[in-house]
């Protein structure tokens, strides 16, 4: 296993070294444009320092896991056009050893995008560094612990890889008064699955059709691995808000040789409930129902890039409660089972959405 | 070498590509100004519903912002959530009046 991921991690790095120059070359023709007129006036974007820090107590099995970690988000408009955006990912996870004994853990850091974006026009985003891989929609939207309203990960987020680093091209635009098209595109020299391993060339894209009347987006998504096995993922995704009610549903389907699965997760919020509504309507009902299937990779290899390691079905629910803005409340109660063993989940914990601006912005 | 081609090639084309779509009039959404009161009230209106529809497909309403913060926000979300040109000017002016 250790001798597959050194093969990985050399095999990523000789795929990097061969896309350096064509990088320089790219980034070096788009430096004149960058350092083209910068807009002065009172409405034009200033930089923000953004992001999210939760602390969550994970009980997984019974066992105990304090998880502290913080996501800072640094936005950079640049002249009108261009905007440079980072995300970083601080996460320390400490646990008690079998036997007893104090907390024992690490820090883990990870980059998880760093990217120049050029909006060339109303229909057309040009997107070059490190991205967030847009297959699905958990990975680029969803992910953030503040956004998520149940902070474990779908059992099917490592079919995907999370971050890549290349070029994507990515725009929307209404095709008609009653539905818009979103797609997006890209090629990537190296990427980075779950528990930050690296992984081939590959390209991708997706394609999503949202209907602004009902409130629902149904979307497909594909990357295809350009070398070894060559394999194909295939995935869809919705999200839906019915007009009526408070409520957030999303979904995903994703297939590939590591496996398939889905989840279905819904968000309620209790506004509408018309006593104690003080509190009722910071509280949110969510719930998720998810399966895994296993693909043709071992066991080890599954879980080595985070995916359980037998065919796994898992129901959880929870209750998210909004202190005020950027400040939630969670706790969940979920319950695997596997072939592997069942066990139960519990989360508890807090998360804070911060947003600082980084230069004067004047009056609201 | 396929891929120095692939590159290479894909190099060219977005180079192409920004030099052709680099004096595109409408490229950066900017806070649309309203005629009168009745304009601002519908505009208003179209931008609340606009962002419920798009951005409240992931996250709550957060508090409104100053307008420069807002323009650098809109800017990201237009990227991460591919949302249209014509809804980023009513989100934006929506989460500045």
């Amino acid at each position: 296993m250790k001798s597959l991921l050194r093969n990985l991690a050399r095999q990523s790095r000789r795929n990097f070294a061969l896309s350096r120059p064509a990088c320089v070359l790219l980034i070096a023709s788009l430096l004149p444009a960058v350092s083209r007129a910068q807009t002065s006036s009172s409405d034009s974007p200033v930089p923000i320092l953004s992001g999210s820090a939760g602390y969550f107590n994970f009980i997984t099995a019974g066992q105990n896991q304090i998880d502290a970690q913080i996501n800072p988000v640094l936005l950079l408009p640049l002249g009108d056009q261009w905007l440079v955006e980072s995300r970083a990912e601080f996460e320390g996870a400490f646990q008690r050893p079998p036997g007893g004994g104090p907390y024992e853990g690490g820090v883990s850091k990870n980059l998880d995008y760093a990217q120049v974006d050029y909006i060339a026009n109303p229909y057309f985003t040009v997107t070059l560094g490190r991205f967030l891989t847009p297959f699905g929609i958990f990975n680029e939207r969803l992910y953030p612990i503040w956004i998520r309203s149940l902070q474990q990960d779908p059992l099917i987020l490592p079919l995907s890889a999370e971050s890549s680093d290349g070029m994507m091209l990515r725009g929307g635009f209404p095709l008609n008064p009653n539905a818009n098209l979103s797609y997006a595109v890209y090629g990537s020299a190296i990427s980075t699955v779950h528990n930050n391993l690296v992984s081939d060339r590959n390209v991708g894209g997706r394609v999503g059709f949202f209907l602004p009347g009902s409130r629902l987006e149904v979307g497909t998504s594909w990357q295809k691995l350009l070398q070894d096995a060559r394999t194909n993922s295939f995935g869809l995704y919705f999200a839906w808000q019915p007009q009526r009610l408070p409520l957030n549903m999303h979904g995903e389907y994703a297939r590939s040789n590591q496996g398939s699965g889905y989840w279905v997760d819904g968000a309620y919020r209790l506004s509408q409930v018309t006593y104690w509504q003080r509190v009722m309507r910071r509280l949110e009902f969510a719930a998720r129902a998810e399966q895994f299937f296993s693909g043709e990779i071992s066991s080890d290899e599954a879980e080595a890039i985070g995916l359980p390691g037998a065919s796994t079905r898992e129901g959880e629910f929870g209750l998210n409660y909004y202190l005020r803005d950027g400040v939630k409340a969670v706790a969940s109660y979920g319950r695997q089972f596997s072939s592997d063993g069942n066990f139960n989940l519990w989360t508890v914990g807090i998360t804070y959405r911060f947003l600082l601006p980084l230069g004067r912005v004047g009056l609201q | 070498m396929t891929l120095k081609l692939i590159v290479a090639g894909v190099a060219l084309a977005l180079i192409s590509m920004l030099c052709i779509a680099a004096d595109s009039p409408h490229s950066n959404p900017t806070i649309p100004v309203a005629q009168n009161s009745v304009q601002a009230d519908a505009m208003r209106v179209a931008g609340e519903k606009t962002f419920h529809a798009n951005c409240g497909r992931c996250h709550a309403a957060p508090q409104k912002f100053p307008p420069r913060m807002m323009a650098t926000i809109v800017r990201h979300m237009r990227v991460r959530a591919t949302i249209t040109d014509e809804d980023m000017r009513l989100v934006l002016f929506y989460m500045t009046q």
